[in-house]
């Protein structure tokens, strides 16, 4: 460390300074905030009454609520095993450096980068009854069309069709760059060792990706127990609130029937679950970082 | 040009003491050198002269300027670092320019200093090359051309020839010593190789366990080591250090190691009462020969001009022996050590050297 | 079967497979681009006509005359342009606090903002809302831009590049006379680029695709982003007349995005490979 100038001095925390107004202003204030909010019973007019946990008490007997939560996991567990493996699968076919599969990339990684709007838009045009590309090929083929968005039982699955497509590029950039940092020694040597295609994967390849297997389930589990937009945009929670996820719950009770108190509540129990699957990956992480 | 005072400066990292009570004054124009094994507390002494780190306890002057407070631009030293430093994003000329720009040196004093600099470290075509572009070689000449673009009072080297391939250090160590000679300054020198220190300083200052051990030409410290340490550490192969009686005889020392006896020229009357003695003998005052002390060969090392001996004496002592390019000495043989002890060194068990008188 | 044939082979196979599954995932855009070549009233009969001819450019024609649109795209652009700058700027500054200078307190505030990655939005977005509300901040860009600067991914990255680079760098500088500012402005910040463009591209595309917060925070047509006045657009979808019109929207909002992917795309690749690492 320099001598005087890098001495331990307040003035040295200038430059953290920007940062950390915005950091406490723009997120720790809003937390804690929303946190004591949750105890209140709190319209937007500012009328405010303290409640206690009453919130959460009315949250666990709110059939609307207790349905969303059943969503979400419904909806968790529809798309983090196809998230994870999917995106697997074609990291292996495209672990290669030449042009064919760099195109490939692109492709498979293009939706991610589309926002939210554009996807329920185009997944409209396919999901629809009435003139959706799907209905269109059932029809063509001499069978009625398939109520993708109006059926109760069918909705979540087509928004888990719709967010596999959107969110499949991010997992399979993880893998490749996991399956570029396998030594390729390791490979030249399972070759003189005699090893066939299908053995050094099973015995080199998937063991060295196990730990980016487990970050990305987990990754997908945080990412998508957030599902907000999907089912906001294309069915507003319905049919009969089969598609509505927490988040849209927290939404409309928060910025459509102002009831905030209550609203804060619900996100603060969906907070704890995220902060519990991010507490898991981080010891999954600091594992890694005691093993190698 | 200034010469620099170092007054009882101590330097504690957390807990662990990294220097204890260091003295030492460096002449105008000296080529000084701090030689010891890794975690000596050298590089540490270099930077806080630098203003590097901080000087816990003590001062340090420059000149007639006390520097342990000022910052380290402001000390008019220049430090060519072991990793060599250079600034990745710009070109060997900028890199060289950047200090002088930083002080408001004009444009053309900057330019004729770069090209000067250029020109005796023959970087005359890749002033606008990038750090990435050039060889090891080459990094390590712009690193010491950004020192002397500055002109400073004091040059500090922190192992500036370690990362270089056997040939180039070589090479590089003759242009240091050029460099030297043109160079009017007071040098400093960080190294643990003793063929550095003793090829180019003035003086060495040899420290070991957070203290200097011992300050002298490269001459004194081979003929004279002020401990057993400095004895062992300086010198290639190592001096033998056998564990020894000793005895008057008209006197001078005499040792008795493994019931043989050698007769030292070290007057007996400067010696303290002592039971641990050791007799200190370089590899070239043991020949191998004919006659004289009895061992057996270990081992066998042929360097073309000289053959060195590892070799075992009658009660198991190792020592290691010269014996001429063609020896024809083979492991295991059992051969006759003549040993001269007219340049032994006898060591006390506080470990204090006692040497032959200057004039013998 | 020898060793070269049974390669090529297996080549084949993995070819044939990408192909397959390059145009399942493609089918929803080209259908888009199909549609949104069709003239409406041709589509109100059958969508099943956009598989063939006549195209025709009439919606793309509409769309530049339709002022809103690129009134959202200007928006968009501000937002998410001014988003990525002030999270560059606010990021290499606190990284290189973190990294470098000394400060009391400075490691226990690091883990103080690296508590900030586990805070989702819904957590933070009612209460957000209601102090904007108070400041007037809804309906102007600063209300659009301020809540992306809190995000703590890129002072945590930032803070990692920092570490990376060798202290001598800045030792080596402070000999050279420079200032502290200038240790940092000349010499480090210099070499953060990659991080800054991995970091840049990033934050632009979150930015540009966000929408919970500008739905809620912009509410007047004016202040729209292209995502948010797309979601617009689809609200009346069942009684909407144009679909082409509608898909020609979508192709019109994926357009620049995909640029700026396309030309970042490297940046991308490392961007991922970075967060990987981690």
């Amino acid at each position: 460390m320099g001598a005087r100038a890098a001495s331990r001095q307040w003035s040295n925390a200038l430059f953290v300074a920007p940062y950390l107004i915005a950091y406490l202003c723009l997120l720790i204030f809003p937390l804690v905030s929303g946190m004591g909010l949750s105890l209140f019973k709190a319209d937007l007019f500012g009328g405010r009454e303290f409640v206690g946990l009453e919130n959460f008490a009315r949250l666990f007997k709110d059939t609307v609520f207790l349905q969303s939560v059943a969503n979400t996991f419904y909806f968790v567990l529809l798309t983090v095993p196809p998230l994870t493996v999917i995106p697997l699968f074609l990291a292996l076919l495209l672990n290669r450096s030449d042009r064919t599969a760099a195109i490939f990339r692109g492709v498979f990684f293009s939706s991610s980068v589309l926002s939210v709007t554009i996807v329920t838009l185009i997944w409209r045009m396919i999901l629809m009854t009435e003139g959706g590309l799907a209905a269109n090929i059932r029809h063509a083929m001499g069978f009625d069309a398939i109520p993708f968005l109006s059926d109760p039982n069918l909705v979540m699955i087509s928004m888990a069709i719709i967010t596999v497509w959107w969110c499949l590029g991010l997992p399979m950039m993880l893998y490749l760059s996991a399956l570029q940092q396998v030594p390729q020694d390791i490979y030249e040597a399972a070759e003189l060792d005699n090893s066939g295609w299908f053995r050094t994967l099973w015995s080199i390849t998937l063991p060295a990706l196990s730990r980016t297997v487990i970050l990305v389930a987990i990754f997908q589990c945080v990412l998508q127990f957030q599902l907000f937009g999907q089912p906001q945009l294309i069915t507003q929670g319905g049919p009969n609130g089969a598609s509505r996820p927490i988040v849209l719950f927290i939404f409309e009770v928060g910025f459509r029937r102002w009831d905030i108190g209550y609203a804060a509540a619900a996100s603060q129990i969906l907070f704890g679950i995220i902060l519990l699957a991010t507490l898991i990956q981080y010891f999954v992480t600091s594992r890694k970082q005691v093993s190698s | 040009m200034s010469g620099i005072d170092i007054k009882n400066v101590s330097k504690a990292f957390g807990t662990t003491q990294v220097l204890d009570d260091v003295s030492l004054q460096i002449a105008p124009n000296e080529f000084i050198a701090f030689l010891g094994p890794s975690g000596c507390g050298k590089t540490t002494l270099l930077r806080m002269i630098a203003g590097l780190e901080t000087v816990d306890a003590g001062e340090i002057h420059i000149g007639d300027r006390r520097v342990d407070d000022l910052p380290p631009g402001q000390r008019g030293v220049a430090l060519v670092f072991q990793n060599y430093a250079l600034y990745p994003h710009m070109s060997v000329a900028d890199n060289m320019a950047f200090g002088l720009k930083n002080i408001g040196v004009a444009k053309d004093e900057i330019r004729r200093r770069v090209e000067d600099a250029a020109r005796i470290l023959e970087l005359d075509g890749l002033l606008a090359r990038k750090p990435g572009e050039l060889s090891g070689g080459q990094k390590q000449r712009v690193a010491i051309g950004r020192a002397i673009v500055k002109n400073p009072d004091l040059f500090l080297f922190d192992e500036p020839l370690s990362n270089l391939d056997a040939a180039l250090r070589m090479r590089t160590r003759l242009e240091l010593a050029q460099l030297r000679r043109r160079l009017k300054a007071t040098m400093i020198l960080v190294t643990h190789d003793q063929v550095e220190a003793m090829t180019l300083a003035d003086r060495i200052v040899v420290m070991k366990d957070r203290k200097v051990q011992q300050v002298g030409s490269p001459m004194e410290i081979y003929a004279r080591p002020a401990n057993v340490f400095v004895a062992g550490f300086v010198g290639s192969p190592s001096m033998n250090i056998l564990k020894a009686t000793i005895q008057d005889e008209g006197g001078f020392a005499v040792a008795i190691v493994a019931g043989t006896k050698i007769a030292t020229r070290v007057p007996m009357a400067g010696l303290p009462a002592s039971d641990h003695w050791r007799l200190g003998l370089r590899p070239e005052c043991v020949k191998v020969s004919n006659d004289g002390h009895p061992a057996t060969v270990e081992f066998v090392e042929r360097l073309g001009e000289r053959t060195l001996v590892y070799a075992k004496l009658s009660d198991g002592t190792p020592v290691t022996a010269e014996d001429a390019g063609n020896s024809r000495v083979a492991m295991g043989d059992a051969i006759h050590l003549r040993i001269d002890g007219a340049r032994a060194h006898l060591f006390s068990g506080t470990g204090d050297g006692y040497h032959a008188d200057e004039a013998a | 079967m020898s060793h070269a044939s049974h390669k090529s082979l297996r080549n084949t196979l993995v070819l044939v497979t990408l192909i397959v599954l390059g145009f399942i995932m493609l089918i929803p855009l080209i259908w888009t681009v199909l549609l949104s070549l069709k003239a409406n009233g041709e589509l109100m009969r059958s969508t099943a006509n956009a598989f063939h001819g006549p195209y025709t450019l009439e919606n793309y024609i509409d769309i530049l005359n339709n002022s809103s649109v690129f009134r959202w795209l200007m928006n968009s652009v501000i937002v998410s342009g001014l988003t990525t700058l002030g999270v560059l700027v606010l990021s290499s500054l606190a990284g290189y606090g973190f990294a470098r200078l000394d400060f009391p307190g400075r490691d226990k505030l690091f883990l103080f903002v690296l508590f900030g990655l586990a805070i989702p939005e819904q957590a933070v977005i009612i209460t957000r809302h209601q102090l904007f509300t108070a400041l007037h901040l809804h309906n102007s860009y600063p209300g659009l831009i301020l809540p992306g600067l809190a995000a703590p991914f890129g002072v945590f990255l930032m803070t990692q590049y920092f570490r990376a680079i060798p202290k001598e760098l800045d030792e080596a500088a402070l000999l050279d006379n420079a200032s502290r500012f200038q240790v940092f402005w000349k010499v480090l910040l210099p070499l953060t680029l990659p991080a800054q463009a991995t970091l840049g591209i990033f934050t632009f595309l979150a930015s540009w695709n966000e929408y919970w917060w500008p739905l809620i925070s912009a509410t007047r047509s004016e202040m729209f982003t292209l995502t948010v006045g797309l979601a617009a657009s689809q609200i009346n979808f069942a009684q909407t007349s144009g679909l082409g019109y509608l898909m020609t929207q979508a192709v019109f909002a994926a357009t620049p995005i995909l640029v700026v992917y396309i030309i970042f795309q490297k940046y991308i690749v490392k961007a991922v490979s970075g967060a990987a690492a981690r």
